[in-house]
């Protein structure tokens, strides 16, 4: 190989978007993400290796889309399962070393000593700070130059930062801020909970707007992992498996922490009652409502499609271009307008049925009315769908088997339920099972159209009208008490429901497909 | 019965069928209509408007031209209404977001489908089998996860970050599972003798696919843009999260905006479902026959 191959257009493209991409990988490795710049990393390796490789040809096309999947498909799947695992509720949402530094926080003020405080901002834009015993002038400290941030909260993971003593006398250098100017200038937040610590280790910390006092931790940190709290001598323990701290009688003491929880989160939807109970009505909702879903689109569906294949009907155009409205406007527009038209008191659905019946359901507070128009709701929006689908297989039927059938003195009711269903029905067979499993998670629907209600009593944060999807958001966000660990365990159960079936529809049609 | 007169009962049974049906999916329809154009914020109900319930106010509302609101009719008092942000602009949004990322899904789905179609390689019905099944975890919960993954990306490159809609648009493009199967679908009933010759003659696998597969295929690729365009503007859960800004809503997150509120705005929403709704029907059905072409011989809208 000579040297101008070796400096080819490409192969400098190629060096330039290596070290582009390198340096990114560092980017993320120094703001702190380890695990991400690892992930970049492989990903970038991986990148090159199969747009420069020969052997990878195939996966050059299927790079991008299966990143893009991996990114917002597969990780988010991956963590919702970890989740899952995970004690990760209202009561547990600090990691157990935020809920330590907690504890670590925890002080009380001791001695009688008293300090004012000045700043003195350095050129740099650092700041000293220089206390001064209230009775004894003499004492003075400085500390070394620290950031501060003007409005932002200091933490207690921060320092112990060390004042030193110095003589009364010495000068210090910088532009000196007093209390007031402190207060003011908004940097007063940033000293608030940073602790400072005399010599001999004795901590400082604020106590109001213009003093520092010595202050004491509550809690000592022992070898084993347990806190011993300095001022009654009680001993906490941290519970990993339940997420928090205990004392020696078993007492709750302070947050809890989110930990892993094995199983805890799957046992808990079937022995739990407060769950349990709505769990399993809401399950037997979920399935009523997906195959009444799937059998009344489908039946709307082929009825309408096998009128519209009759070849001496007229205006057929038309009426099919009428017919697959609902598929061509956008779904949540039909969806909110449909749910005006229900409203229980303007509504016009309730209008006409007054007028017409003489009785006019309760479609937003009883559970049944509620049901059956989320039923008619959706299959309305849902049967052009299969109405297209059915007009495909229909047309693919030879019309001879009819005309015999009709030498026979078949009639067009015979000919549905003997020749048509029977010829299109298998075929349509992994349909009906995708749209009843797109049904089973069909979010938008029910939180659009009812957000789950009414109430269902006892129930908790249950509604009547909920799905699996929809109880499992409330449960994750919308409570007080939200669950996000319970949530995830049961959106992963419905993924095992759901996705089996899937897996097996399409085993079933891949072979179909296979045989010809 | 004659044969004659049972034919026209037939007749006469199909075409009450059909136009019951069709009645039951216009009149909600035109009562929307009607709704944009009635004083007062009434959920769509009437068929019917007298001539002193007409306004224009709704529209002008959507549209962002200040109008004057008759508080009270009594002492002919008003108050000039002028919208910060104007509905019209979600359904821009909308546009935007949906047409950029239904066109990317059609690049990254395309090029995947071609190689699922066309070449051998190790995990390939594992990785088709796969990219199906995992698209059914239900969407809600990972909502989380889209919001620390664009939260993270939006500290280091800001216009990719939450409230943009880069980042939606990122997001959109992870759906690409069905289409993929679509396309594949579609690519499989044609035979590759075209794009074997052409690579017999020098032409490289890439300028095959590029020169010869796609212009034949160009029927899919709206039936898939048309489709995904259509879901991603209905698109609700993930643009609720994402954008939370009220200038930079999508049409969905808007409009369910409009009557999320204690005042349900249904004049103005029927106006902006009109202003949005009508156009995309259009579009929709001048494509009809490539869609139900598309659907009928590749797989599955969902």
């Amino acid at each position: 190989m000579n040297l101008p191959s070796i400096l080819s257009l490409r192969n400098i493209l190629v060096a330039a978007a290596a070290l582009a991409a390198l340096y990114l990988c560092l980017v993320a490795y120094r703001s702190g993400g380890g695990l991400v710049a690892l992930a970049l990393l492989v990903v970038t390796c991986l990148g090159f290796f199969i747009y420069l490789n020969p052997r990878a040809e195939s996966y050059r096309y299927l790079f991008p889309g299966l990143l893009a999947f991996a990114l917002f498909v597969i990780f988010p799947i991956v963590l919702v399962v970890y989740i899952s695992l995970t004690q990760y509720s209202s009561n547990h949402l600090l990691s157990l070393s935020d809920v330590l530094l907690r504890f670590k926080a925890e002080v009380t003020f001791s001695g009688s000593d008293s300090f004012n405080f000045w700043l003195y901002r350095q050129a740099d834009g650092k700041f000293i700070l220089a206390l001064k015993n209230e009775k004894k002038p003499a004492d003075r400290f400085v500390s070394e130059p620290i950031d501060l941030v003007p409005g932002q909260d200091g933490t207690f993971s921060e320092g112990p930062y060390r004042l030193s003593k110095v003589s009364p006398s010495q000068q210090i250098s910088g532009e000196v801020l007093d209390a007031a100017r402190v207060a003011r200038e908004r940097l007063y937040q940033p000293l608030r909970n940073v602790p400072f610590q005399l010599p001999g280790d004795i901590l400082v910390g604020k106590t109001d707007l213009e003093h520092f006092v010595p202050q004491k931790r509550v809690w000592k940190t022992n070898p084993d992992g347990s806190l011993t709290n300095q001022i009654d001598g009680s001993v906490i323990r941290p519970d990993f498996r339940a997420g928090r701290f205990l004392d020696q009688n078993g007492e709750q003491i302070g947050p809890g922490f989110r930990s892993f929880a094995g199983l805890d989160n799957y046992v808990e939807i079937i022995t739990n009652p407060r769950i349990q109970a709505p769990f399993f009505r809401i399950f037997l909702w979920t399935l009523g409502f997906s195959i009444c879903s799937v059998l009344g689109t489908f039946a709307a569906g082929i009825s309408l499609a096998v009128i519209l294949e009759w070849r001496e009907l007229k205006f057929k155009k038309l009426y099919r271009t009428l017919l697959i409205l609902p598929y061509a406007v956008p779904g949540i527009l039909s969806l909110l307008i449909l749910r005006g038209l229900f409203n229980q008191e303007f509504g016009a659905v309730n209008d006409v049925l007054k007028a017409v019946l003489g009785f006019a359901p309760a479609w937003e507070t009883d559970p049944w009315a509620a049901r059956a128009m989320i039923l008619l709701v959706n299959v309305w929006l849902g049967y052009p769908y299969m109405m297209l689908i059915c007009t495909g297989m229909l047309q693919s039927i030879p019309s001879t088997i009819y005309e015999s059938a009709a030498i026979e003195g078949s009639n067009p009711v015979l000919n549905f339920f003997y020749l048509t269903l029977p010829l299109v029905l298998p075929p349509l067979f992994p349909v009906l099972v995708a749209s009843f499993a797109f049904s089973f998670n069909n979010f938008a629907l029910i939180y659009l159209l009812t957000a789950g209600a009414p109430r269902m009593l006892g129930g908790g944060i249950a509604g009547e009208t909920d799905i699996l999807v929809t109880y499992t958001y409330n449960l994750a966000f919308r409570d007080a008490g939200a669950n996000y660990g319970l949530a995830s365990a049961i959106a992963t159960l419905l993924f095992f429901i759901v996705g089996t079936l899937s897996w097996i529809n399409l085993r079933f049609t891949l072979k179909r497909y296979a045989r010809g | 019965m004659l044969p004659r007169q049972r034919l026209l009962l037939k007749k006469v049974i199909a075409h009450s069928v059909l136009i019951a049906s069709c009645a039951l999916i216009l009149i909600p329809f035109a009562m929307v209509v009607l709704a944009s154009f009635r004083k007062g914020n009434f959920p769509p109900s009437t068929l019917w408007l007298n001539p002193d319930q007409w306004t224009l106010d709704h529209w002008k509302y959507v549209l962002g031209i200040p109008y004057r609101e008759l508080l009270n009719a009594a002492t002919g008092e008003t108050k000039l209404v002028n919208p910060t942000v104007a509905p019209m602009r979600w359904f821009l949004n909308s546009l935007v977001v949906s047409s950029i990322a239904s066109f990317g899904i059609i690049l990254l789905s395309g090029t995947a489908a071609y190689a699922f179609a066309r070449m051998k390689f190790r995990f390939r019905s594992q990785i088709l089998t796969g990219l199906l099944v995992l698209q059914m975890f239900p969407q809600i919960l990972t909502l989380t996860a889209y919001y620390r993954i664009l939260n993270y990306i939006g500290e280091h490159i800001p216009w990719l970050g939450l409230n943009t809609y880069a980042g939606l648009i990122l997001i959109y493009l992870s759906g690409i599972s069905i289409n993929i199967w679509m396309i594949k679908g579609y690519f499989d009933t044609i035979s590759p003798s075209m794009e074997d010759s052409a690579r017999i003659d020098g032409a490289s696998r890439f300028q095959a696919f590029i020169r010869i597969l796609l212009p034949m295929s160009a029927p899919i690729f709206a039936v898939v843009f048309i489709l995904s365009f259509i879901s991603m503007i209905s698109e609700y859960p993930t643009a609720s999260v994402v954008l939370q800004e009220s200038a930079n809503r999508t049409l969905a997150v808007g409009a369910y905006s409009l009557l999320d509120e204690h005042e349900k705005l249904w004049g103005h929403f029927s106006a902006l479902a009109v202003l949005s709704g009508v156009p995309i029907t259009i579009m929709f059905l001048l494509c009809q026959r490539f869609i139900i072409g598309g659907l009928t011989s590749g797989g599955a809208k969902e």
